[in-house]
């Protein structure tokens, strides 16, 4: 369904790429655990997979079609079918959980439409059965500044649902939560994805969750694939090539 | 333990010199303060008792007054907060048009209200409409400034997550910028709002209507008595306008 194909990204003034060669194809139902130590590239392999991120060499394609051949439009329409969680969130501060859910629409409807706040009793509906599913329904007026970390990821899942998406991307989605509460976003997370048949590429720091959700762990090194397989397979010196000696420490 | 690095006495010499020149330049005398207690007697005999009887004159002044400066900035407001999104980085729709603005709105922030005054009250006539007009053009500049550094200021989180679920770029920003700034947006407005009541007084003094026009004219026929009555008026409509701007600013927050 994904396809990377030598995807190498240099950011501006970098003298090394931040990704480099990446060959990657990824199909619906797969839950993909990214590992890597800090500065390894998982964010930036994540964020070209949604054209957030363009790529330097090399091509992204979705359905057979690269991301950077298509029109803006296209790429828009694109993004809004892919729902991606952040490690910070990125809610909408002084909105409710509800309005900031409703904006996971927003890349399927005109402007207007978006700005006037005019949603049709459909969207409402799908609104409150993805806040029952992520269980806010008893928060859907608060506004998110007041929610807990574990909560305001929830209202991140949830925005991504609402977009009803293909695929989950999943930059860090656990890393500012506690260890209690991020098995809890990630139980959540896994649910939704067998519900939805989805393809879901998450970056993770935690091996331990990423063995436990994974279908298929891609371990990065310095912007370099080192490891790729299920995670069964995934042993001490696996390990220790993607995060060097230090594990042990 | 040495708190200040040795480079601090070269600035402190500086600033001593720099004071010293500017009192030079504007004749400041140390010994004109012995003055200061005549103005304290030209006050307590020609200021008071303050004419009360004038009030009733004064409150179409007043509200003229109030209406220049909300005008004046509320419109300013309206037209500034596009701009602003122009000339910020972040949302720049591109480089040139980023430019274009920026230089526009520091042209209008540059040229002082009383310079359009005395434009519009030659080209437009007497009355409040060019006071509008002059506070209107200055604020666009000054509003749009300020808002447009706080939009580079926000919080890029948000922004990128409107970009990731396919918003367009000016609703994305539209809604991951604004709710961020809008309590600075409300401060700054009302800030501008006060300064505009100031600044409509001196408009007033060259024919833009309202209080400050009335100050003006009692104060050149020597009617002290009422300025008095005027100058207070002036400072309840500036305590009010604050008052009214820390409520809103604490709902809004
Ligand atoms: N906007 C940027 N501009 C320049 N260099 C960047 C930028 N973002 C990331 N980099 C660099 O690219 C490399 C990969 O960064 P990336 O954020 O993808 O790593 P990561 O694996 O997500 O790390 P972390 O676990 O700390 O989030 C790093 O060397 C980083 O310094
Ligand atoms: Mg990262």
């Amino acid at each position: 369904m994904i396809e990377l194909e030598n995807v190498t990204v240099y950011y501006p003034k970098a003298a090394e790429p931040a990704v480099k060669n990446i060959n990657l194809s990824l199909e619906a139902g797969e839950f993909v655990c990214v590992l890597g130590p800090s500065g390894a590239g998982k964010s930036t392999m994540i964020r070209t997979i949604n054209a957030l991120q363009p790529v330097s060499e090399g091509t992204v394609r979705v359905q057979g079609e690269s991301l950077a051949s298509m029109s803006e439009a296209q790429r828009r329409s694109w993004r809004s079918r892919t729902g991606m969680i952040f490690q910070h969130f990125h809610l909408i501060p002084r909105l409710t959980v509800q309005q900031n859910i409703l904006t996971g629409l927003f890349g399927k409807r005109s402007s207007f439409v978006n700005f006037a706040g005019i949603f049709t009793h459909a969207e409402k509906k799908k609104a409150r059965e993805v806040m029952a599913e992520v269980g806010l329904s008893q928060m859907a007026d608060r506004r998110v500044e007041s929610l807990s970390g574990g909560q305001k990821q929830r209202v991140g899942v949830a925005r991504a649902l609402m977009q009803e998406p293909d695929v989950f991307l999943g930059d860090e989605p656990v890393a500012s939560l506690d260890p209690g509460t991020a098995r809890a976003v990630f139980h959540l997370l896994k649910e939704v994805h067998h519900k939805q048949h989805l393809l879901s590429l998450v970056n993770v720091h935690d091996v331990t969750l990423a063995k436990t959700f994974a279908t298929r762990v891609v371990g990065l090194s310095n912007g370099e694939i080192i490891y790729d397989g299920p995670p069964a397979e995934l042993g001490e010196e696996n390990l220790e090539t993607i995060y060097g000696k230090a594990i042990h420490a | 333990m040495n708190w200040f690095k040795k480079r601090a006495w070269i600035y402190v010499l500086l600033l001593v010199f720099f004071s010293w020149w500017s009192m030079g330049k504007t004749e400041f005398e140390w010994s004109n303060f012995k003055e200061f207690s005549n103005a304290v007697t030209f006050i307590r005999e020609q200021f008071f008792p303050a004419s009360w009887e004038v009030i009733p004159a004064l409150i179409d002044p007043v509200l003229v007054t109030l209406a220049i400066a909300f005008l004046g900035t509320f419109f300013a407001l309206l037209i500034a907060l596009p701009f602003s999104f122009a000339a910020a980085k972040n949302t720049a729709a591109n480089p040139l048009l980023y430019y274009v603005v920026r230089f526009f709105l520091s042209i209008l922030r540059s040229i002082p209200e009383i310079v359009f005054g005395l434009i519009f009250v030659v080209v437009l006539g007497l009355g409040p409409f060019p006071a509008v007009f002059a506070i209107l053009l200055h604020n666009i500049g000054v509003l749009g400034k300020l808002i447009s550094e706080l939009v580079e200021a926000a919080d890029p989180g948000p922004q990128e997550a409107m970009k990731s679920v396919g918003a367009g770029r000016r609703l994305g920003n539209l809604f991951s910028i604004v709710p961020q700034i809008w309590p600075n947006v409300l401060s700054h407005y009302f800030y501008r709002f006060e300064v505009a009541i100031r600044t409509s007084l001196i408009l007033g003094f060259i024919g833009g209507g309202g209080i400050g026009q009335k100050l003006i004219n009692d104060f050149n026929s020597f009617n002290y008595a009422a300025v008095t009555v005027e100058v207070m008026l002036i400072m309840l409509l500036v305590i009010i306008v604050d008052l009214f701007g820390a409520f809103v600013r604490k709902r809004v927050i």
